[in-house]
């Protein structure tokens, strides 16, 4: 009887194999994030929607847009297109078992995804002194929603790729490395395309209106 | 030459073409062309990079039709919503 309690309760899938879905045959985890991510997509697709309506409806905002300096919009695009380099190479290196480029590739990755954010925040800083505020019309306050929210999302995706980094490190990740380093990976791809259309809306387009 | 090797490299061009991209798209605001055309050159060069990223790092091209659905219906739902919603707004005396 105990026997059979044991067997029922033993996991049926080897350890370190990923659970998939039985319809599919994705790992349950990967279909997970993507509706995760499908939920984004409303979020930031929501506030873009409203953005580009109301700069129909309103007109205007190109003297607000002036004060957003692009060639910073542009470096900072660069670091985040280069973070997800780093992150793509992390996941080739893990699936090589090659692991001291997982922890340089990873490193790399945290540090960009840092340099984002002190970017942002002297950008931040520089509209504050201005006195530009979410409270000063209708663009910043969509300006600071949509890159806080965006920053936001950088700050929670260095997290997970720190952690990585430390289980890295500590040669605890490599057993099921794969999956982890993969998902951390979609999560941040995913808020690099969410900067690749954010760019162009908030730091471009209104110069040519 | 490794796999490894190979993967990493394909990788690095497709970033190499994302730097480029960003240089157009960037570049397109300052040039001497109409307006609405450089508008259209921007975020044709957005629509581009986001196809490569999500194509090529998230690797969507190989993935199955459920991940489409589950990333396509989000997307299309937002597109009826700005649609549904211009005439009220876009329009409106």
């Amino acid at each position: 009887m105990e026997a059979e309690l044991e067997l029922s309760l033993r996991p049926r899938t080897p350890a370190h194999q990923p659970v998939t879905d039985s319809l599919t045959e994705i790992p349950t985890g990967k279909l997970g994030l993507w509706v995760f991510l499908a939920g984004e997509i409303m979020i930031f697709g929501g506030m873009i929607a409203c953005f580009i309506l109301l700069r129909i409806a309103a007109g205007g905002w190109a003297s607000d847009a002036a004060h957003v300096d692009w060639q910073i919009g542009t470096l900072n695009t660069l670091v985040l297109l280069t973070s997800s380099l780093t992150m793509i190479l992390a996941l080739a290196a893990v699936r090589a078992d090659r692991r001291s480029a997982v922890k340089l590739y990873l490193g790399l990755t945290v540090a960009l995804g840092l340099l984002f954010l002190v970017v942002k925040g002297y950008e931040y800083a520089g509209h504050f002194a201005e006195g530009y505020t979410p409270l000063s019309g209708m663009f910043w306050s969509f300006y600071y929603l949509m890159t806080g929210l965006h920053a936001l999302h950088v700050t929670g995706g260095i997290v997970v790729n720190f952690v990585l980094l430390m289980m890295a490190i500590r040669g605890t990740l490599w057993e099921g490395g794969q999956g982890r380093v993969e998902f951390a990976g979609l999560y941040w791809h995913f808020v690099d395309v969410v900067w690749i259309f954010l760019f162009p809306l908030l730091y471009l387009s209104l110069k040519l209106t | 030459m490794s796999v490894a090797h190979d993967t990493d490299t394909f990788y690095i061009e497709i970033w190499a073409w994302l730097v480029g991209l960003l240089a157009i798209g960037t570049a397109a605001v300052f040039l001497p062309i109409p307006k609405l055309a450089a508008l259209l050159v921007v975020f044709a060069v957005a629509i581009v990079k986001a196809v490569l990223v999500i194509r090529n790092y998230m690797h969507l091209k190989a993935e199955h039709l459920m991940i489409y659905l589950i990333a396509a219906i989000p997307a299309l739902l937002i597109l009826i919503m700005a649609i549904a919603l211009l005439p009220d707004i876009a329009f409106r005396r």
